[in-house]
């Protein structure tokens, strides 16, 4: 007579041979979590790959659940929104740890990329594995982006926009791709509609199929071993080489050399969690309303380079570089393993790799940083906000205190910055007249020039005589005012 | 017993984000509010006036409104009026709607009762304060009011001296209405120095008349023609 634990465990293996018999999970599971990668692949610059999986997957969870409540209309997608955020238990949460996930998950994916390429991982015989990583960067942008209209506020209503508009320099097909991808002619119910379409129907269910691509390239040409300057990648004797290493020190991904990305997950997490709970959700921000002329929209934190780009490049390379950009930007990547598929793999033996991934993030980072400020914007209320500096008034006569309130009043702050407050547009005036002589200033006030309009038109000759007075004034103690060189040298022959 | 013990720590776990003290849950002051559904009276202030009228810490190129006399010259319907409608012609803009401004009807309301709140009749001066508004008065008798009352600062002829600029000048002249020189003539500029009508010469207010004076002389030194920069008559007492 069998104890009961043991017929219990029987029962169970039978059932599981049962099921094995047909569905080979044994095989299944053996030649997938179970095939042999190089025992040097099991480092921390390896992790990023799975971690960038296990974002998409939280995404995928959160996404679902944020669904049951989302309401994809133009009436009542800002409503479920603040619903979400204000009211409904832990709604805020949930918000939080999609859009953190989001920032993860495009973070993340970068990190890997830079490594496979630092890593010389893209290399043959893992052109397509490379391939479709770029397809899955592509749809990863594209889902962080139709993400950011999901909250169809202010910063997605004029990014969809700002989207159009690029859109429609296309040539002679413009207009239509413009109604296409608005569906219509404003962005509306039918706009909301299909990027809601694309944010959890097609974008998801592409990238899955890419993903499984993606896996299917690591499993059939194997991990990338860790690279060793001199060992050099060639087409005729590469593959020997792989599997001699992975019949050397070839052990299998599971259990062996899953633990490093395990403890990464375990970091991914936290790192979601621990920045949906100290920040929380982003916005939403105002509505989506074209009259709302005080809004200051701001792509999500992963485009706001391209706003800097966009922001900064000069107009007439405009049309070129948003079209034709990319494209070649694509080519590049599209082409690296065909074009440099042979050769060193490491880093170390490697320069131009490593310098390019530099001035990239580099690049990226500073435009990030200009993103995030806009020193471009003017201060559109600085004129009636700011106030200014005691050193700035006192001591001046009526006409020069006039002045000062002719620079409030026509908004000279909303571009200029006096006393460390206003906008970064134009010079700093705080010093203005150690730099300017009074006709200078007049000048430059009447005529324009550089980037500022001219005001002749919009002020009296009183208003430039008191603006001027004052600028004159805006002198650090001790430093003389600016002089006109020329008129002294004249006065003194 | 591991389980019946696991379950409530997962649950407290879960419960953990829902708690108030979540740096990041957002609370009702986060939500977006629109500019016209502002009602803080500092909010308003600082974000419509501070920058010309500075708020009593700071000093701006207008005059303070966290001035006692100032305010207690002015009825609250007339600063009402002044906001919503602005000054035309001079560097107050009309900030209601219906003026082309941003701020609704009960938004300048609360302006107009959150500076009102700046009152403070234990800080007036016990001499008569003259009206806000009167007739320009005499100009002779005015040009020799401004000599005892102004000329100290502002130098005998009103082209400036050694404390202050030139109330004389034209192109001042032009940007500042006749009702500013005589809030000027009664409330001074604390902020900047100039005393009031009771304090230009100790122990001596200036008088309803004198202020009228004052203002009438000041309006008479301006000239302006059309297309014209402005000019300044000759002073001929």
């Amino acid at each position: 007579m069998k104890p009961a634990a043991q017929k219990i465990a029987d029962l169970g293996l039978s059932v599981f041979n049962w099921v094995d018999d047909r569905l080979h999970v044994r095989k299944v599971w053996e030649s997938t979590a179970g095939h042999h990668v190089p025992q040097s692949a099991g480092s921390w610059f390896y992790v990023f790959g799975s971690a960038t999986l296990l974002c998409l997957m939280m995404q995928l969870v959160t996404g679902t659940l944020l669904a049951l409540v989302y309401v994809p209309s133009a009436d009542e997608a800002y409503a479920t929104l603040e619903y979400l955020t204000y009211q409904q238990q832990l709604g805020w949460f949930l918000r939080a740890l999609h859009y953190w996930g989001s920032d993860f998950m495009v973070g993340i994916m970068c990190l890997h990329m830079t490594q496979v390429f630092l890593w010389g991982a893209y290399k043959y015989p893992r052109e397509i594995t490379w391939i479709s990583g770029l397809v899955l960067l592509v749809l990863t942008l594209g889902l962080a982006f139709t993400g950011q209209v999901m909250r169809f506020d202010e910063d997605a209503y004029w990014g969809l926009g700002i989207g159009a508009a690029i859109v429609g320099r296309v040539p002679f097909v413009g207009q239509q791709l413009v109604d296409f991808m608005l569906g219509g002619q404003i962005i509306g119910s039918e706009t909301l509609s299909r990027f809601f379409a694309l944010h959890v129907f097609v974008l998801p269910g592409s990238i899955l199929a890419v993903v499984a691509l993606h896996l299917r390239m690591v499993l059939t040409k194997g991990i990338n071993e860790y690279p060793v300057p001199g060992m050099v990648v060639r087409r005729e004797t590469y593959d020997k080489e792989y599997a001699a290493i992975l019949k050397k020190e070839g052990v299998p991904f599971f259990p062996k050399a899953i633990d490093k990305d395990i403890i990464a997950a375990a970091f991914v997490i936290g790192g979601i969690v621990a920045c949906a709970c100290i920040f929380g959700p982003k916005g939403p921000s105002g509505p989506a309303d074209p009259l709302h002329i005080d809004s200051s929209p701001r792509p999500d934190f992963w485009f706001l380079w391209i706003f800097a780009v966009a922001a900064l490049m000069p107009e007439e390379i405009e049309t070129f570089a948003l079209l034709v950009g990319p494209v070649i930007i694509g080519i590049i990547l599209v082409a690296l393993p065909f074009v440099n598929g042979t050769g060193e793999k490491s880093w170390r033996r490697r320069p131009m790799a490593v310098i390019v991934v530099i001035l990239v993030w580099v690049s990226l980072g500073m435009l990030t940083y200009l993103g995030a400020t806009s020193p471009w914007s003017p201060v559109m209320d600085g004129w009636s906000s700011l106030p200014v500096g005691k050193e700035q008034i006192a001591g001046r006569s009526p006409l020069e205190l006039q002045g000062a309130v002719t620079l409030q009043f026509k908004q000279c702050r909303n571009c200029h910055m006096v006393d460390g407050l206003g906008g970064e547009r134009g010079p700093d005036l705080t010093d203005v007249g150690m730099r300017l002589t009074a006709p200078q200033l007049a000048r430059q006030v009447v005529q324009g020039g550089g980037n500022m309009p001219a005001y002749g038109q919009n002020l009296s000759p009183a208003e430039v005589e008191a603006l001027v007075a004052y600028m004159t004034t805006l002198v650090p103690e001790g430093v003389p005012p600016a002089q006109d060189f020329t008129l002294t040298k004249a006065a003194k022959q | 017993m591991t389980a019946a013990r696991a379950i409530p720590a997962l649950l407290a776990a879960l419960a953990l984000p829902s708690c108030d003290w979540m740096p990041g849950k957002p609370t009702l002051a986060d939500k977006w509010q629109a500019p016209s559904e502002i009602t803080s009276f500092t909010e308003l202030y600082n974000s419509n006036c501070l920058g010309c009228h500075a708020d009593g810490r700071s000093i701006a190129g207008s005059n303070t409104l966290k001035d006692p006399l100032y305010l207690s010259l002015l009825a609250p319907e007339k600063l009402r009026e002044i906001i919503a409608a602005g000054i035309n012609g001079h560097s107050m803009p009309a900030f209601a709607k219906e003026n082309g401004g941003q701020l609704t009807d009960q938004q300048i309301d609360i302006l107009v009762a959150g500076i009102m709140e700046w009152r403070d009749p234990s800080k007036l001066p016990a001499a008569p304060i003259p009206p806000y508004s009167a007739p320009l008065g005499d100009v002779a008798a005015g040009n020799a009011a401004f000599a005892q009352y102004c000329a100290s600062c502002h130098g005998a002829d009103g082209n400036g001296g050694e404390k202050a600029g030139s109330v004389v000048n034209p192109y001042y002249l032009d940007l500042v209405s006749d009702q500013y020189l005589r809030t000027i003539a009664i409330a001074g500029r604390p902020e900047l120095g100039c005393p009031d009508f009771a304090h230009r010469v100790p122990g001596r207010p200036m008088s309803p008349q004198e202020v009228s004076d004052v203002t009438a002389w000041l309006v008479s030194r301006r000239v302006n023609e059309f297309g014209q920069p402005p000019q300044t008559i000759p002073n001929q007492p």
